[in-house]
């Protein structure tokens, strides 16, 4: 940590800030230059409060030099994790595509989607049993049932699932069923949530907050990391912007930065991202051409009806064609699909 | 400044961000920790690009710590800048109303409104004569003859004017009928049309540029003042969010903290920044709660056949209970609005 203090600072007041550094135990490094003087905290600092500082006579600033996430930087790990869920692969030089409708409605629509999205080659099946709407009088999931089916299509076609939890009491019902645990951009800071998943073994899908920064989306993870559980995968799925034209506006940028800043697997959601379905395609390749390790993508047999994200749902040939096109570029993004 | 340098940084690449420091007049404080090496630079640092430091190996990121505005800055002139106009200050104790329709848009609608404004006790009249507008195709303004009805209102009512100027070339003709040249927020970072109010000797009112942090609205001031023109006012007028019920989201925290930050007049604009006339009064009242040295409020006698700004703008009673409300927060907090003796409003509402 670092404390700049003010121009007008007085050496009493340098003294006693430097006394205080101290009394923590911690060594300081002074800079007496001729405007001010700036005063480096060395050693580990992480439990250092910076405002503690800001507050004292003198102080015009306090800022803390390293990353606040530990585990989840690539400081700490600089090969990628890889995880591997039933024999899929996510992360490292394999690109994923999770595909399923937004919201399990009924067991023949979900056993559709799934032998639809498995037939043009997705890997992983999705499917909201419990969802977090914005309107209490919205339709919330099939619950359990809605598992059930999950696990049946599972069955089925051999494709690996995943499924939101969105209450920590719920996290060992829905890790019965579930092989990729979810949480929602709603749930990004749920701290109690994100222990809970962190106690399990199970491999945790984190989703960005519609207005979190990469920071905070790198220190949720690192509440998952703390609790014990590695097997985390982030995924950006746009963020609140004040345009209106798209649901959210999907920051690529995010992609390539949080590569650099971590070693988890980085997930691009173009349907969220985007929230209108012809604009999903040309923001999927874009994700796996900016160094996405997947995509998650909403598919449905039959938009108009869905219960829920109809707009931003994919049909089965639309989503064949698009996974055509990612095999294509793949290659060009060193990627193996 | 200071240089946080990567965790990996060899000997070489801190050795060589200390040789650059030292390069450009600066000196450097190297700070080894644990961890990492951080390079504190002290000393003038504002003439060099500090991003050119990220291009050199082992550079993590650059955070500066002195603010870049210097002129324009609480630091440099701990007194509040005072403008006066004849008869009026902005930036005293007293508070100032800017008031008038949001375009000028005939002769009668402008002297209508300048005599509705005066009758409730405001100061200066405001009315576009340019406008810049969002399409192409909507009303863009009176021009030059706009400029004249509002020099004819300012003769019979005696009201300062202040009217937008859109481009460089324009500034000398629209000086020479404005008491008050505003700088709207889209040519916020027109720093050619700064630069030329920057050199003639009238008052500015520059509005805050709808994705532009406090930072940049004071850099841009920072040209006018540069330029040699200290008559400088600070307008918060809302910024872009995300919310849809309001035409902007008014950043209420910007006055307190652009009057810590400097010390020009701040004056707020409760119409733009919230698009509706029922917001605007409560809008109105908790920035002079906040310590605005002023208000810029949209009046029109006839809302609804408007041409512009309809919606955000006030009929002239709602406009004239505002006032006597805005003379009681003004007093509690310790500011002062003079209102002319209360003028029984007649039936044109």
């Amino acid at each position: 940590m670092i404390i700049i203090m003010k121009p007008s600072a007085t050496s009493a007041e340098v003294d006693s800030v430097v006394h205080r550094i101290r009394d923590l135990g911690q060594d300081v490094h002074l800079s007496a230059g001729e405007a001010r003087t700036i005063i480096g905290i060395l050693g580990d600092t992480q439990r250092l409060n910076r405002n503690s500082f800001e507050v004292m006579a003198g102080v015009e600033q306090a800022m803390r030099v390293s990353q606040p996430f530990k585990v989840a930087s690539r400081e700490f790990q600089a090969t990628d994790t890889v995880i591997d869920v039933r024999g899929v692969k996510i992360g490292g030089e394999h690109f994923v595509v999770m595909a399923g409708p937004c919201s399990v409605e009924s067991r023949s629509q979900l056993l559709e989607t799934a032998h639809a999205v498995k037939e043009a080659g997705a890997h992983i099946l999705r499917g909201g049993a419990f969802k977090p709407r914005s309107s209490p009088y919205s339709f919330q999931g099939l619950g359990e049932e809605g598992l059930e089916y999950l696990v049946e299509a599972r069955e089925q076609t051999g494709l690996p699932i995943i499924t939101e939890v969105l209450g920590a009491s719920e996290v060992p019902l829905v890790a019965q069923y579930t092989d990729i645990l979810q949480i929602g951009a709603r749930n990004m800071q749920n701290y109690r949530l994100l222990q809970a998943v962190g106690k399990t073994d199970t491999p945790v899908f984190l989703k960005r907050g519609m207005s979190s920064t990469l920071q905070d989306l790198l220190m949720a993870a690192e509440y998952i990391l703390a609790s014990g559980n590695y097997n985390v995968i982030l995924c950006e799925r746009g963020i609140r912007t004040f345009t209106r034209f798209t649901r959210n506006t999907f920051d690529i940028n995010a992609i390539p930065a949080l590569k650099q800043l971590t070693h988890l697997p980085v997930i691009a959601d173009p349907s969220h991202g985007t929230g209108k379905w012809d604009l999903v395609a040309a923001v999927a390749k874009a994700g796996l051409i900016a160094g996405a390790d997947g995509l998650m993508i909403e598919v449905h047999p039959h938009p108009a009806e869905a219960w829920s994200d109809g707009a931003q749902s994919l049909k089965p040939q639309r989503f064949a064609e698009l996974m055509r096109d990612l095999r294509a570029l793949a290659p060009l993004a060193h990627r193996l699909l | 400044m200071i240089i946080v340098m990567k965790t990996n940084s060899t000997a070489a690449e801190i050795g060589a961000v200390i040789a650059r420091v030292q390069d450009i007049g600066a000196s450097p404080h190297p700070i080894y920790g644990a961890e990492r090496t951080v390079v504190a630079v002290v000393g003038e640092t504002r003439a060099f690009d500090p991003t050119a430091f990220k291009q050199m190996p082992g550079v993590e990121r650059i955070t500066s710590i002195s603010a870049p505005f210097k002129l324009a800055s609480r630091e440099s002139h701990p007194d509040n800048t005072i403008i006066q106009l004849n008869g009026v200050r902005i930036g005293g104790p007293e508070i100032v109303i800017i008031a008038g329709p949001c375009s000028v848009e005939s002769r009668s609608q402008l002297l209508e409104t300048a005599h509705a404004v005066k009758e409730a006790g405001a100061h200066i009249l405001r009315g576009g004569a340019f406008k810049p507008r969002s399409s192409p195709y909507s009303f863009q303004g009176l021009g030059l003859k706009g400029l004249e009805i509002l020099a004819e209102a300012r003769e019979i009512y005696g009201l300062h004017i202040v009217t937008e100027v859109m481009n460089s070339q324009a500034v000398p003709m629209v000086a020479e009928y404005a008491d008050i040249l505003q700088i709207g927020a889209r040519n916020m970072q027109n720093y050619g049309l700064l630069h030329a109010v920057g050199r003639v000797q009238r008052p500015v009112l520059l509005k805050r540029g709808m994705m532009s942090s406090m930072e940049e609205l004071l850099m841009s001031a920072e040209y006018i003042l540069a330029g040699g023109n200290y008559k400088v006012m600070l307008c918060e007028r809302g910024i872009r969010s995300f919310e849809k019920y309001t035409r902007n989201t008014f950043d209420l925290n910007a006055v307190p903290v652009l009057k810590q930050l400097s010390h020009l007049p701040v004056i707020a604009d409760p119409s733009h920044a919230t698009g509706r006339w029922d917001v605007v009064p409560a809008m109105a009242r908790a920035a002079i709660a906040a310590g605005a040295d002023g208000l810029m409020i949209e009046v029109h006698p006839h809302p609804s056949r408007a041409l512009s700004d309809g919606p955000q703008s006030l009929k002239p009673q709602v406009f004239a209970e505002l006032m006597q409300q805005l003379k009681r927060v003004a007093a509690a907090v310790d500011r002062t609005l003079e209102l002319p003796t209360p003028i029984l409003q007649g039936d044109d509402q």
